[in-house]
């Protein structure tokens, strides 16, 4: 980095008014006996943005923190630490190269559409059950081996999406069987310690399930083929080629490039998504698990049976979780033990987007991908950009909570 | 009445699990646990002599091993030499065993974690009571494990952990036969230069791809300073063991517009880089590539790189034409049990650090750990990787014999020769041996240069 100082200062003038906004605004609307349920974090973005050029007028006028205000705020934020980036180190990649940054955000994108999917399974069920799953990963795993032992071993030459599908059949199948016979007592009050007990009872599942597909399977890594490889082609343009593909990869502009498998993981991880919100938004089933996960009694009280959301919504988390163990069995080697860091990154992720939102966990699966991204793309020394992939996301993770504890959109316990 | 219930359930349904892992046991390589159906099969004397019959009734004499079963380690590695230890047990066992007492193998996983190596030999010493040590694969576990080997007197001889450090710190009790991380990186330079210099490859830039790991971050720094003596410049990205998604670094690599990459990084880490390079345009078929050693197993490696052809991979031991009687009749064994054409460096060398603990335990005449060490500095063993000797040790020190301390209970003589698959889909044992001349069966293909 050759101004270095330029980036540190900038830093220190976010830390600091930041921590001012955030520290002084709750007091100064309490005092004027307002709404402060945002004016910690609010505060801190609006510091963080202009210093005392925003924080002076926000404490005189004292006006309501609107999200739009905080968006506004956060997007200075990020404007002024990526100019100080910009000038502290000029030679950057992600400073000089507009094909490799274009190409960051896309892979960020589109590995954070995947995250998105595995953490929605994951807030799905604690929003319906509030049960952390510590079994999230192996369902993932589960997923990809159902996935790659179709179309590798069992039935060479079967289409994907059937091998898809029926790792979606067996995720589900194992989820709603897991929460009838372990999960159920629960809801029924027959347990005494329900939360120690579901932590306890989703992490044997977990042990249970990777050792046993160890012993079924061993734990030489394996990959699926690509699902659907691209034709090769070449559509000319002004200056180069505009689109070129290979069967392994799409590269527009001579710049852009997406490698096939994570293209196709993420298209099939959008049509989930949409599958999704059409089941929860559009079926008397799906506003029927809404229901319950905004009041379990007076969903009751409407007829809904709370025990068959449940059972459905741990099925379904599972099986979410499964279909993005098979989309990506064809980007990385699977092995028994592929679904630990799977699920280290949703737990992060649903913290991150506020426990149990639907929109937290997808929006938080973006923000870590392309933060992800971000880091391992631009940080300087070569040596340390991607051996710091997991901090990445904790360090957001950090932020948010430190401004708002209940993560981006969860609700006031 | 309720709970009750439940917790019957509860205790069925573990009953149920339990049972189903129980009969799959054969199948499974048992984590962090010595292996009951293993350990049974190594130390049954399948067909001792009748006059040893007696004898092999006695107390055993454990020995223990080393190897990473499960992630994040090198499994594919692991298996291998899991495999061939069990042979090298069966073997003494079927001679009789050593001294007349049956031998038992104890092998545990340490997972390539260095907290897990030294946990795993902590218990194979002070509870399983093993009187050595063989196997290993990462050198973070080696690191690790050495210190706890020192403390409890008990030697290990290394089999895949090259890291210099675990020899250069002259402890008595660690011997090693993998090659040093400096030589490899040393024939590793050699071979580019001789790219460079023999076959007109250009090479002004390499991109090093290494894991945070005791064999990784000194591998890279060696292997970047004598690319710095040879002119070529060089840039090292370092990831942690087992990661999964490069995308971010693979950007970076293509961005560096390198002339050749060469990875440091082991087990399916280094398959998920290479094949995610391939599919981004840099991988072995565009870019000169050095894949790491895990390539040489050649069903995991093609499962899981398709676009792997070309790779140019370190191979540690002579090539199959040059195999002494011991190497044919372990790869002759190993194939029957695996269905492998040639058996792995590592596995061959694992093999090896177990015959060589029972060679000096019957040269000793003891079980006593301490008269196992003077044995196996003075050891004059053939193996499967040749005649296998320690000759910088107590009494011929470095500093007397006048060269490096990371010679230490080392074996001199390693063979690396670098092969390369030319072939898609290509066998291990049908690679074309590139380098040195000396071994070569044919001419490298060098992709990539206009």
């Amino acid at each position: 980095m050759e101004n270095a100082a330029i980036f540190g200062w900038a830093l220190l003038w976010i830390l600091f008014w930041g921590a001012l906004g955030g520290v002084v605004t709750p007091r100064i609307y309490a005092r004027k006996d307002l709404e402060i349920s945002q004016a910690s974090f609010g505060g801190a973005v609006i510091g963080a943005a202009l210093g005392p050029l925003s924080l002076v007028p926000l404490w005189i006028a004292t006006p309501k923190i609107t999200s739009r205000l905080i968006g506004i705020a956060i997007a200075i934020v990020v404007g002024i630490f990526i100019v100080a980036f910009a000038l502290a180190d000029p030679d950057n990649l992600c400073v000089a190269n507009g094909g490799f940054v274009i190409s960051q955000l896309a892979n960020g994108i589109v590995i954070g559409v995947i995250y998105g999917l595995m953490a929605l399974g994951l807030t799905l069920i604690f929003s319906i059950l509030g049960v952390v799953s510590f079994a999230h990963g192996e369902f993932y795993m589960i997923g990809g081996m159902v996935t790659y032992f179709m179309t590798a071993e069992w039935i060479p030459g079967v289409s994907p999406i059937v091998a898809i599908l029926a790792s979606c059949v067996v995720t589900f199948a194992i989820g709603y069987v897991f929460e009838r016979i372990f999960l159920r007592p629960m809801g029924s009050g027959e347990i005494e310690r329900p939360t120690e007990y579901a932590i306890l009872v989703t992490f044997g599942l977990a042990f249970f399930l990777q050792y046993f597909t160890q012993a079924l399977t061993s734990a030489v890594p394996v990959k699926a083929q690509r699902f659907f490889p691209f034709p090769s082609l070449e559509l000319p343009g002004d200056s180069g080629a505009f689109l070129r593909m290979t069967p392994g990869n799409v590269t527009i502009f001579d710049a852009i490039s997406v490698p096939n498998p994570r293209f196709t993981a993420a298209v099939l991880a959008l049509l989930m998504l949409a599958a999704l919100l059409w089941f929860l938004y559009r079926t008397w089933v799906g506003k029927a698990l809404r229901a319950v996960s905004q009041d379990r009694q007076a969903a009751a009280v409407t007829g809904i049976n709370p025990d068959s959301m449940n059972t459905l919504a741990f099925s379904m988390g599972a099986m979410l979780a499964g279909l993005s163990g098979a989309s990506l069995v064809q980007v990385f080697s699977w092995l028994p033990q592929v679904g630990i860091p799977a699920a280290a990154r949703s737990f992060v992720i649903i913290v991150l987007g506020g426990m149990g939102s639907l929109p937290g966990a997808f929006l938080g699966g973006l923000i870590v991908g392309l933060v992800e991204a971000a880091g391992t793309g631009c940080i300087p020394d070569a040596t340390r950009a991607a051996a710091y992939i997991p901090a990445y996301g904790m360090v957001i993770l950090t932020l948010v909570l430190l401004l708002k504890p209940t993560g981006l959109f969860g609700r006031e316990l | 009445m309720n709970r009750s219930r439940t917790l019957t359930w509860i205790v069925v349904s573990l009953s149920i699990l339990a049972l189903m892992l129980a009969a799959c046991a054969p199948q499974a390589e048992t984590v962090g646990e010595a292996e009951p159906a293993a350990e049974e099969a190594a130390a049954a004397p399948t067909e001792a002599p009748a006059e040893e019959s007696e004898d092999m009734s006695m107390e055993p004499i454990k020995i223990g091993a080393l190897a990473p079963l499960s992630a994040p380690g090198a499994v594919v590695g692991g298996e291998a030499m899991r495999e061939a230890m069990l042979i090298a047990a069966e073997e003494l066992n079927n001679r009789g065993g050593i001294m007349g007492r049956p031998v038992e193998l104890i092998i545990v996983d340490t997972e390539g974690l260095p907290e897990r190596g030294t946990a795993v030999v902590e218990r194979l010493i002070n509870q399983d009571g093993v009187v050595g040590i063989g196997g290993g694969y990462h050198s973070s576990v080696g690191v690790a494990a050495k210190e706890v080997a020192r403390d409890n007197g008990v030697p290990i001889v290394f089999a895949e952990t090259w890291n210099d450090t675990i020899t250069s710190v002259q402890y008595d009790e660690i011997f090693r036969i993998a090659p040093l991380s400096s030589e490899v990186s040393a024939v590793d330079v050699k071979f580019i230069q001789w790219l460079r210099d023999e076959n007109g490859m250009k090479l002004e830039k390499v991109v090093i791809l290494t894991e945070n790991t005791d064999y990784g971050i000194p591998a890279a720094e060696n292997t970047t300073a004598l690319l710095d003596g040879a002119g070529i410049a060089s840039v090292t990205f370092s990831v942690d063991i087992g990661t999964q998604d490069f995308a971010g670094i693979i950007e970076r690599v293509k961005a560096e517009s390198p002339d050749m990459i060469v990875t440091l990084a082991t087990g399916e880490a280094s398959y998920n880089f290479t094949q995610q390079a391939a599919d981004a345009g840099i991988g072995p078929q565009n870019v000169p590539t050095m894949c790491n050693q895990v390539s040489l197993v050649s069903d995991a490696f093609w499962t899981n790189v398709p676009d792997g052809n070309h790779c140019f991979v370190r191979r540690i031991g002579l090539p199959q034409q040059l195999y002494n009687d011991v190497a044919q009749a372990l790869v002759a064994e190993y194939s029957a049990r695996t269905g492998k054409d040639d058996i792995e460096s590592y596995a061959m060398a694992s093999y090896d650090s177990i015959m060589l603990i029972a060679q000096a335990i019957e040269d000793s005449g003891s079980t006593d750990p301490s008269d196992i060490i003077d044995a196996l500095e003075n050891i004059n063993h053939m193996g499967a990787l040749g005649p296998i000797t320690f000759p910088i040790n107590r009494s011929n020190t470095p500093d007397q014999a006048g060269v490096d301390p990371k010679w230490w209970h080392q074996f001199p003589d390693p063979a690396i020769t670098i092969v390369q698959y030319q072939v898609e889909g290509q066998d291990a044992t049908e690679t074309t041996v590139v380098y040195p001349e000396i071994y070569q069966t044919g001419a490298p293909i060098i992709v990539g240069q206009e």
